[in-house]
């Protein structure tokens, strides 16, 4: 392709980031069906997660990226909110991972990421801090927001977008098929997941620029 | 916050705006055009949405990619008026750290088809569109705007103002083109799905940068590389699956990218290809897919190789030259560890050794040429009936017709009955030879791997098929353990020797097969024929011994008789550019329909008689003669023109060698096709026009 557009930060590298592209490509988003990928991060608070030690638990993945358009349409909308209290009342983890690279936009300091908790009056279980993206690289992650559900059995069972419409109009919200909270309703009640694997929509996931 | 800002005041900017047919946002400057100045009740036109966005940001297509959103237009239209869907023009990848983009940089055109009702009444006709899209950089704004584009309606439609019109042209020609050959998919059983377009003919060498942009999220996965392997037959593009949780669909949609690199130049062309699930096709060896997602690493490319090396060994070609192994092997059996060790350690050398000689090869070639195709070796008629005559050679030895007593001393075989290491030596480079033939359809896909990689991968994944060829007996020859095993020498051996010259036999008419494949049916007469001589020759050298005339006459004439075997492979030659006609394919490619076959005396004829003639040099291979065709040479309304103006049209086809042909480009300076040349009325030079036309290119030159 002749018109690889390179980003300002990784001019300044020249030839190096570009050889390098390929050690940034993503590995393989995991299968649905297939066991979780493990991690373990720490969160805003201070407390360290591991998902090996959830196990029993359902969970939910967010990626997050507070200046997305599509985060904040869906922040705005108070339907990330409610769909964490939701979940919470069911006994279900929701991890809210803040996966962009330092210095890019999204990234949040532990303070940062309370204080936006505070703000759009969000109720995850956790804020994950994962400046290093290691969480979005192990499932994949290509756009904020992206959505995934693991089961109690440490089972990925749900992959792609928050809903069925991608834009970034709140419009639309209503409208949607919410996928996440449909697929959540599935687990909780022991029956497959029906729309397992979704187009995941939303600003493009801000990985680190070099590989370090 | 500071993204805030910005958005607010785009949307501002964009909120009161009514009436206008350009919005200027923060990021993309958006601008609805038309072709025509007026319209005509039930006569369509076209309208386009001209992004021009700022450098280093990008707008999306139908499919954006990992992420982002495609540009969406709600119009808002009269009765009875309709829009079609958005054309959309070729895509570019974007890789923004990892996440593979679809979409438009710098400025794009998307297109759209509005055709007004054949009742369509009034002074004007009013356009109203909202679009909004997504722009980004490593940043996504997402933007809109209302345009609205007030058109008077006329008896006659009217084109818009040259400059309108140029834009519209460039846009057309960013369309991709409907696919002029057919293509289908298959689904491995890891569900990875391989592309195959059937784009016979094509010059492998003259084509880079393949990349097919799956048209939808879900069966294919976007990745950052595909490693589309192109060669005569056609382009094979190994993809990864994508994310949807659904069967593989009935057709795979999607535009295939690729350059071409043509006498003056590059040139990126785009097909629209919609590919028929074929469930027939199972795409084997995860290597194909892997190698394609750039997720095989050197190692495993080297423990692959090595084990094709291994079962290389299995495969009939090898088994003659092992069974003449372990014939020595068993030989040697009695004698010290010593000389079997150092038996071994040569077979290995020999075969190494073949192996790096073929890996330099490689290597060089692809330097000289930039690319080549493994099983390149077998595109040459020549080596087939080389491979062939060594084969049965081979055979008629283990059939017992000749033993090897030094006497054919300097043919490859009788230096490998030779004992001792040097004997050891040339056997191992003996089955690599023989070996080659199995490799091609057997290894592709690692050595598909290999030849797409720096040279030192090359050479190392090359060598490693050497190993694991040589492997089995190496460890033999050093392991006493395993020699216990062997069973003892006895009159089996001859029986067990014998017997393998058949699947010799079978190889040699394999490989006059692919002869025949190659050069037509006339390629079995020289075959067969030198394969007589060859046996001839043989008869000869086995009656009798010693120096009388009567010997050295017989060794003359066998001289006489293999030369003249050899002789067939030069006969051979200039087989190869008929070659491609002879399997249809090339031919077919070139249509003469409305045109005369090109030759200086029509030309100067024509030019003599002051009448406008225009030339197209074209080959069947040649992928941007033919776009140039379908888009301007064989439109209705340049077909029209090239008629009204009394043209003479004549087409050189260049797909073979034609000494005409080339000796008129050399005149003109070219290397290669395309070439279109337009005699004006009575001109006495022509005009040379570019590589790239458009149809109003032709007929501005027409009217002129």
């Amino acid at each position: 392709m002749s018109n690889i557009v390179v980003a300002r930060r990784s001019l300044m590298l020249g030839g190096a980031a570009v050889a390098l592209m390929p050690a940034l490509a993503l590995a393989a988003s995991p299968d649905v069906g297939k066991p979780a990928p493990l991690f373990t991060a720490v969160d805003s608070n201070g407390k360290s997660w591991s998902l090996a030690e959830l196990k029993g638990k359902v969970v939910v993945i967010e990626t997050t990226n507070h200046d997305c358009p599509y985060v904040r349409k869906h922040y705005t909308a108070k339907n990330m909110q409610t769909q964490q209290r939701e979940a919470a009342a069911k006994g279900v983890v929701w991890l809210t991972s803040a996966s962009s690279a330092t210095g890019e936009e999204g990234y949040v300091t532990a303070s940062q990421a309370n204080e936006l908790t505070r703000s759009r009056d969000a109720a995850p279980a956790a804020v994950l801090l994962d400046p290093q993206s290691r969480i979005a690289r192990a499932y994949g992650a290509t756009v904020t927001p992206h959505m995934y559900i693991i089961d109690a059995s440490g089972i990925l069972v749900y992959k792609g977008g928050i809903d069925s419409i991608p834009s970034s109009d709140i419009a639309d919200i209503p409208k949607a098929k919410q996928y996440v909270r449909i697929g959540l309703g599935e687990v909780l009640a022991g029956k497959p997941v029906s729309d397992s694997s979704t187009r995941a929509y939303g600003c493009s996931l801000k990985y680190p620029r070099t590989s370090t | 916050m500071k993204r805030l800002l910005p958005l607010l005041l785009v949307l501002f900017a964009a909120g009161p705006a009514f009436g206008q047919t350009v919005v200027q946002a923060e990021n993309v400057r958006a601008e609805l055009l038309a072709d025509v100045a007026a319209v005509k009740a039930g006569e369509p036109f076209w309208v386009g949405l001209r992004q021009t966005i700022r450098p280093k940001w990008h707008t999306y297509w139908k499919n954006p990619g990992e992420s982002g959103l495609p540009t969406e237009i709600k119009w808002t239209l009269p009765a009875g008026v309709t829009a079609d869907p958005i054309v959309w023009p070729t895509p570019n990848l974007f890789n923004i750290g990892g996440v593979i983009n679809y979409g438009y940089q710098d400025e794009t055109v998307l297109l759209v088809r509005i055709t007004p009702p054949a009742d369509l009444s009034g002074s004007s006709l009013k356009l109203a569109a909202e679009a909004n899209w997504l722009v980004c950089e490593d940043v996504c704004i997402p933007e809109d705007g209302k345009f609205e584009l007030s058109l008077p309606i006329a008896a006659a439609a009217t084109p818009a103002s040259p400059v309108t019109r140029a834009i519209f042209d460039k846009a057309r020609r960013n369309v991709p083109m409907e696919s002029p050959w057919p293509a289908r998919y298959g689904v491995a059983k890891s569900g990875d799905p391989t592309l195959i377009v059937e784009a016979r003919g094509l010059k492998p060498d003259t084509i880079r940068d393949v990349y097919f942009f799956p048209a939808e999220w879900g069966p294919v996965a976007s990745l950052a590389k595909q490693s589309a392997q192109v060669t005569a037959d056609g382009i094979r593009i190994p993809l990864k699956k994508g994310d949807a949780k659904t069967t593989p669909p009935e057709r795979l949609a999607g535009t295939l990218v690729l350059t071409e690199k043509t006498a003056d130049g590059e040139i990126r062309q785009a097909f629209d290809v919609s590919a028929k699930l074929d469930p027939t096709f199972v795409p084997t060896s995860s290597l194909a897919a892997a190698a394609g997602n750039e997720q095989l690493s050197l190692v495993q490319a080297l423990l692959f190789a090595l084990l094709g090396g291994l079962i290389l060994n299995l495969m009939p070609c090898v088994f003659p030259v092992l069974a003449m192994k372990a014939a020595a092997l068993a030989r040697l059996a009695g004698q010290g560890r010593r000389e079997m060790r150092r038996d071994g350690l040569a077979y290995t050398a020999g075969v190494l050794v073949s192996f790096a000689v073929m890996a330099a090869i490689v290597v060089a070639i692809r330097a000289s040429v930039g690319e080549v195709s493994w099983g390149f070796q077998f595109q040459s008629p020549v080596f087939s009936l080389l491979i062939a005559y060594l084969f049965f050679v081979v055979g008629l030895n283990l059939s017992g017709v000749y033993e090897i007593g030094g006497r054919f001393a300097g043919v490859g075989q009788g230096l490998a009955a030779r004992g001792g290491t040097v004997g050891s030596f040339f056997t191992g480079a003996l089955a690599v030879i023989v070996a080659t033939p199995c490799t091609a359809p057997f290894m592709a896909a690692a050595l598909g791997f290999a030849l797409s990689q720096p040279a030192p991968q090359t050479v190392a994944v090359l060598l490693a098929v050497g190993l694991g060829l040589a492997l089995p007996y190496l460890l033999l020859s050093i392991t006493p353990a395993l020699q216990r095993l062997m069973p003892r020498p006895g009159p089996w051996m001859d029986r067990l020797r014998q017997f393998l010259a058949f699947p010799m036999y079978a190889s040699a008419v394999w490989m006059i097969w692919v002869l025949t494949q190659q050069t037509g049916a006339d390629g079995v007469i020289y075959a067969l024929g030198g394969m007589i001589l060859i046996a001839f020759a043989v008869w000869l050298l086995r009656i009798g011994s010693g120096a009388s005339p009567a010997t050295w006459l017989r060794r003359g004439l066998a001289a006489v008789a293999v030369l003249l075997a050899f002789a067939a492979a030069l006969k051979l030659e200039d087989g190869p550019a008929t070659a491609a006609s002879a399997s249809g394919g090339a031919a077919a490619g070139v249509n003469f329909d409305g045109w005369e076959r090109f030759s200086r005396d029509r030309l100067n004829q024509a030019v003599a008689a002051g009448k406008p003639v225009f030339v197209d040099f074209t080959a069947a291979w040649c992928i941007t003669c033919l776009v140039n065709e379908r888009v301007a040479l064989e439109t209705a309304a340049t077909r029209h023109a090239f008629e009204q103006a009394g043209v003479v049209k004549l087409k050189g086809d260049w797909t073979n060698r034609d000494a005409e042909i080339t000796s008129l480009l050399k005149d003109l300076g070219r290397a290669g096709v395309p070439l279109y040349l337009f005699w004006a009325p009575g001109a006495e030079r022509p005009k040379i026009l570019p590589q790239v036309l458009t149809e109003a290119m032709i007929l501005s030159e027409l009217s002129r």
